[in-house]
């Protein structure tokens, strides 16, 4: 049930000015001129009727006086009713969830960032707050850290809404969620609000926060969304860098690769996509996407362009980049930093057998390096498994066992060690290995593979190898989608293997299911000949991208920059070859200081930033005055795409729904309904415009009698 | 001295004098001084002078001897004789001291009747005058001797507006007293009822008098004209009514013009002059209308 009342009811105490136009009234007729006059006559024939219509016109014009006094008075003392649900007699235990994650920096429809538009309604929330309210302010990149907790305090809570800004990291929504709930759960408060600000981006709402708002809803709180945008606003990202650089068509120049995507329902118009290197511009090149399309572009660069800035290269040949695309709505994913150098030349040794006084068969070292000067990336030397004891990784990158029968234990375990200190391992099986000694002694801690024993294709047959792995870089340089046929070339024979974890991943296996190619970090095994003993495969086009594919795998991974990817929100690391000399600081942008935690990682070292990286940028490792690792951090490129949820998935449902308050106008006004009941006063000062408008008709019309007869005098 | 001719008719100009035979006398020859191409100029059967002729002058009067013998033109003009008995009826009702602008009814009607008086005696006319409100009235017989208009302006001075109108009543006990027909010019508001206006003047037409009546109102009570909410009160009855007169102005003035149309309709019918004057109107107006009449009687 409704009731009325009024929020400035002082001014209730002007009411008596109401009466002005009746004094007025009355003191006009006491003091009224008297006239000596002959022909009243005239008049006192026109009174009859005229004079009761003139004296009700004034009765009306006295009543809408003193109306239009009334309700102007009476709209100053803001009337008001409550509604039903209204808040207005209890205090409330309210909740706000304001989305501060990346991609509320993004603009809205009026091209303003929108976590302003989520700010003004904050500060609409807080400022409605009252005494004897508990409210909490929780954001989705810190809900961990509450702003603000059970506080009633208008102006510290003003405060901390005008200080939350977008932060580089993806929203918590969930978490976020989790929060408010407790904290709702834990009011004594019968009336308990949470209020969710943001853009209600659908990678923020998992099924699980989805569950989560249906939970609250259903626990008695009134739960409302105020999302700040309605619809997809489209949004193009740099989503991922190569951090190698590789050579150009034909082996000429080198290239970049980005990971382009378009988070939109339509293509992009031609995206221009900058390499800079300090100041210089070293490449780029246009890409068009799309709709809802992501895929690698590769970008010409001209690395020496680069040299003449003042961006040092580091140990390894590798030098801070940036690339950056067209600005659109989210422009921080329209930046990406990366620490890229010109592709190293792989230093690999093959170690093969000779049998019989035949020279091992050289498919593999004409595969990397044709001309034999390492003009093709890859710098082959070739030795026996005696050679494996003095290798270490300082000296090679790849180690390759082309159809080993066994190695000796100090062999192998030179082998194992130079696994641990980064180095990669490519493995072909064949005719002359011995398959039980490889199952069962040198694969177990370098890859989980069992063998078995050899397969055999039927007579006069061939086995049938497809790829496996969506992209694999292994395949790279093979145009394959998974399922399509390796090669055309026939094998005849295999290794029968089974990988035992998914660590062990198949990336090529025959038709019935064999696996061919199996890859692990730092190790590739290649289950049947490089060389043509167990069919012709050296003989196909597709033997050197195989090959260089196994090499590189291994080497890649093998990599001491293969640390996860550094995102913002996390502390920045990085590998070191060599112990620094004294203790290890990071300094990054916006002041970013640190000091770092290195610990011993195989045969190098592990340097971790004791602070999280707050910003993208580049945060460089320094012992001493000497730089020793620079470090790009990204933002996680999951805050891309903006396309909300639509908020009537969230809205419906049973009992108290969700309710969505789609405007600022309309969350104030819900909230002036609820905190202080609905206001009138509008209605009120209407109403005494109408009453003065037809006080103003009423007073200028004449009033006229209708032609009469004359009466005598 | 046109223009003093004209200054001397207007009513407030004239009011400003002080003795009332000094004012018609003023009035007459302010008169008589511009209308010196009218027809009406003193002619008479008895020779009194010669003056030039004027373009204009009725060629009747032209001394045909003077111009034979001296080839000037000359009008003869001659005195005029006492051939018209004339009564002046002034409504002395309490109605006749409105005034809206400081020169009553009552005031314009005798200095109106002054004039008139003056005239007409000039003229060798017999003037009498009758006095009237209700149920009280006091005659002055018609007189053509000189002295009589002091007489005439002793009563005038000493009017004083009270009383009800009863018009009616007081016209027809005239009519009878009045035995010998002549002019009967009445002065008066005529607040009464039209038909009972209409019975008096049809009561003297009846006896064979000529009637001329001044309808005398305030410029006030024909335009209603007031600016304010007020109450008004009635100066014979004591009714008070009060309202606003420009809402009602309209109507008002609608229906005092039907009502001055009734009572100039009824005159009309009973063959009577109808002369509607205010307060503001200018003297002469109503001279050229007695001199016009009295042309057509005599």
């Amino acid at each position: 049930m409704s009731s009325f009342s009024f929020l400035n009811p002082g001014f209730l105490w002007a009411l008596p000015l109401a009466s002005i136009p009746i004094l007025i009234h009355l003191l006009s007729k006491r003091r009224l001129p008297e006239i000596r006059f002959p022909t009243i006559m005239f008049l006192r024939a026109l009174e009859p009727r005229e004079i009761r219509r003139i004296r009700l016109r004034e009765l009306l014009l006295l009543v809408l006086r003193t109306l239009a006094l009334i309700l102007i008075i009476c709209g100053f003392a803001r009337p008001s009713v409550e509604p039903k649900g209204a808040t207005t007699r209890a205090a409330a235990a309210v909740a706000v969830i304001l989305d501060d994650s990346e991609s509320m920096g993004a603009l809205d429809e009026v091209a303003r960032p929108r976590i302003e538009g989520a700010r003004e309604r904050g500060l609409a929330i807080v400022d409605a707050a009252r005494a004897g309210d508990e409210v909490a302010i929780t954001t989705t990149t810190g809900p961990d850290a509450p702003l603000a907790n059970r506080s009633g305090d208008r102006v510290r809570l003003e405060r901390t809404v005008r200080q939350i800004g977008t932060r580089w990291l993806p929203g918590a929504m969930e978490q976020a969620l989790e929060r408010a709930r407790r904290f709702l759960g834990r009011s004594a408060l019968k009336a308990r609000e949470l209020y969710v600000i943001g853009d209600f981006q659908a990678t923020n709402f998992t099924p699980a926060a989805r569950a989560k708002v249906a939970l609250i809803s259903r626990s008695g709180n009134r739960v409302y969304l105020l999302p700040v945008v309605a619809s997809r606003v489209p949004n193009h990202a740099i989503e991922d860098l190569d951090p190698e650089l590789r050579p150009g068509p034909q082996g000429k120049g080198l290239e970049m690769r980005a990971r382009l995507v378009n988070h939109a329902d339509a293509p992009t118009d031609r995206l221009a996509v900058r390499a800079r290197r300090g100041d210089a511009l070293i490449g780029g090149g246009d890409v068009s996407l799309l709709a809802d399309e992501a895929r690698w572009a590769s970008l010409p660069i001209d690395w020496r362009a680069g040299e003449a800035a003042a961006v040092a290269v580091d140990s390894k040949g590798k030098a801070p980049v940036v690339v950056e695309s067209d600005v659109d709505a989210l422009s921080g994913d329209d930046r990406r930093y990366a620490v890229l150098g010109a592709p190293r030349r792989l230093r690999v040794l093959r170690i093969v057998e000779s049998r019989g006084g035949v020279p091992p068969p050289r498919f593999v070292a004409l595969a990397l390096d044709p001309a034999q000067d390492g003009s093709g990336g890859y710098a082959v030397e070739t030795g026996t498994p005696a050679s494996l004891l003095g290798i270490n990784h300082g000296r090679y990158d790849v180690v390759i066992l082309e159809d080993i029968a066994s190695l000796s234990g100090d062999a192998e375990t030179r082998l194992r060690s130079f696994l641990r200190e980064g180095g990669g391992i490519v493995v072909a099986l064949g005719p002359h290995a011995d398959l039980d000694y490889y199952g069962r002694k040198l694969f177990p801690g370098m890859i989980d593979l069992a063998v078995d024993g050899t397969e055999r294709a039927a007579e006069g047959q061939s086995f049938e190898i497809r790829a496996r792995a969506p992209a694999h870089p292994i395949l790279d340089g093979l145009s394959l989608t998974v399922g399509s046929p390796l090669t055309q070339s026939k094998l005849t024979a295999l290794a029968r293997g089974r990988t035992t974890t998914p660590r062990a991943e198949a990336v090529v296996a025959t038709t019935g299911g064999l696996p061919v190619i199996v890859a692990a970090p730092q190790v590739a095994v290649f289950l049947g000949s490089l060389s043509d003993d167990w069919g012709d495969l050296p003989y196909s086009g597709a033997f050197v991208p195989l090959v260089r594919g196994l090499v590189d795998h291994a080497a890649r991974t093998s990599s001491p920059g293969s640390l996860e990817k550094a995102l913002v929100g996390r502390p920045p690391a990085t590998y070191l070859d060599v112990s620094p000399s004294g203790a290890v600081a990071v300094r990054g942008p916006e002041s970013y200081r640190s000091q770092a935690t290195v610990v011993a990682e195989g045969s190098g070292f592990r340097a971790v930033a004791d602070a999280p990286a707050v910003v993208p940028g580049f945060y460089v490792f320094e012992s001493g005055a000497r730089e020793v690792a620079t470090v790009a951090v990204n933002p996680d490129p999951i805050e891309s795409d903006l396309k909300p949820i639509p908020i009537d998935s969230l809205a419906t449902g049973s009992g108290s729904a969700p309710r969505a308050l789609l405007t600022t106008s309309s969350l104030r006004s819900h909230l002036r309904d609820t905190r202080q009941g609905r206001e009138l006063w509008l209605l009120f000062l209407l109403g005494a415009t109408a009453c003065l408008a037809a006080e103003l008709v009423v007073g200028t019309a004449r009033i006229t009698a209708p032609a009469a007869r004359v009466p005598a005098p | 001295m046109a223009q003093t001719s004209q200054r001397l008719l207007d009513p407030h100009f004239v009011s400003k004098l002080a003795r009332l035979d000094l004012r018609a006398r003023l009035v007459v020859d302010g008169f008589l001084t511009g209308l010196h191409k009218s027809p009406y100029h003193g002619f008479s059967v008895e020779f009194a002078e010669h003056r030039q002729y004027m373009p204009g002058d009725p060629l009747r009067h032209l001394d045909w001897k003077v111009l034979a013998k001296s080839d000037r033109k000359y009008l003869k003009q001659y005195e005029e004789e006492t051939n018209l008995r004339a009564t002046l009826l002034l409504d002395t009702s309490a109605s006749m001291s409105y005034s809206s602008h400081g020169l009553s009814k009552l005031d314009y009607a005798r200095q109106l009747a002054a004039s008139l008086a003056y005239l007409m005696l000039r003229q060798n006319d017999a003037v009498g005058m009758f006095a009237f409100a209700s149920g009280r009235g006091e005659l002055i017989p018609p007189r053509s001797t000189p002295s009589h208009l002091r007489q005439l302006l002793v009563l005038l001075d000493r009017l004083e507006a009270a009383g009800g109108t009863d018009f009616a009543s007081s016209l027809h006990a005239l009519a009878e007293r009045v035995k010998q027909r002549g002019l009967v010019v009445i002065l008066s508001d005529l607040l009464d009822d039209p038909e009972r206006i209409a019975g008096a003047i049809h009561h003297f037409r009846h006896r064979k008098h000529e009637v001329l009546v001044f309808h005398v109102l305030d410029p006030q009570e024909i335009t209603f004209q007031f600016e304010r909410e007020a109450t008004y009160i009635d100066l014979e009855s004591g009714d008070r009514v009060t309202t606003r007169p420009q809402e009602l102005g309209e109507d008002y003035r609608t229906r005092v013009r039907g009502w001055m149309d009734r009572i100039r309709q009824f005159c009309v019918e009973k063959q009577a002059d109808y002369v509607s004057v205010t307060t503001d109107t200018p003297y002469d107006r109503a001279l050229l209308e007695y001199l016009s009449k009295r042309a057509r009687l005599l």
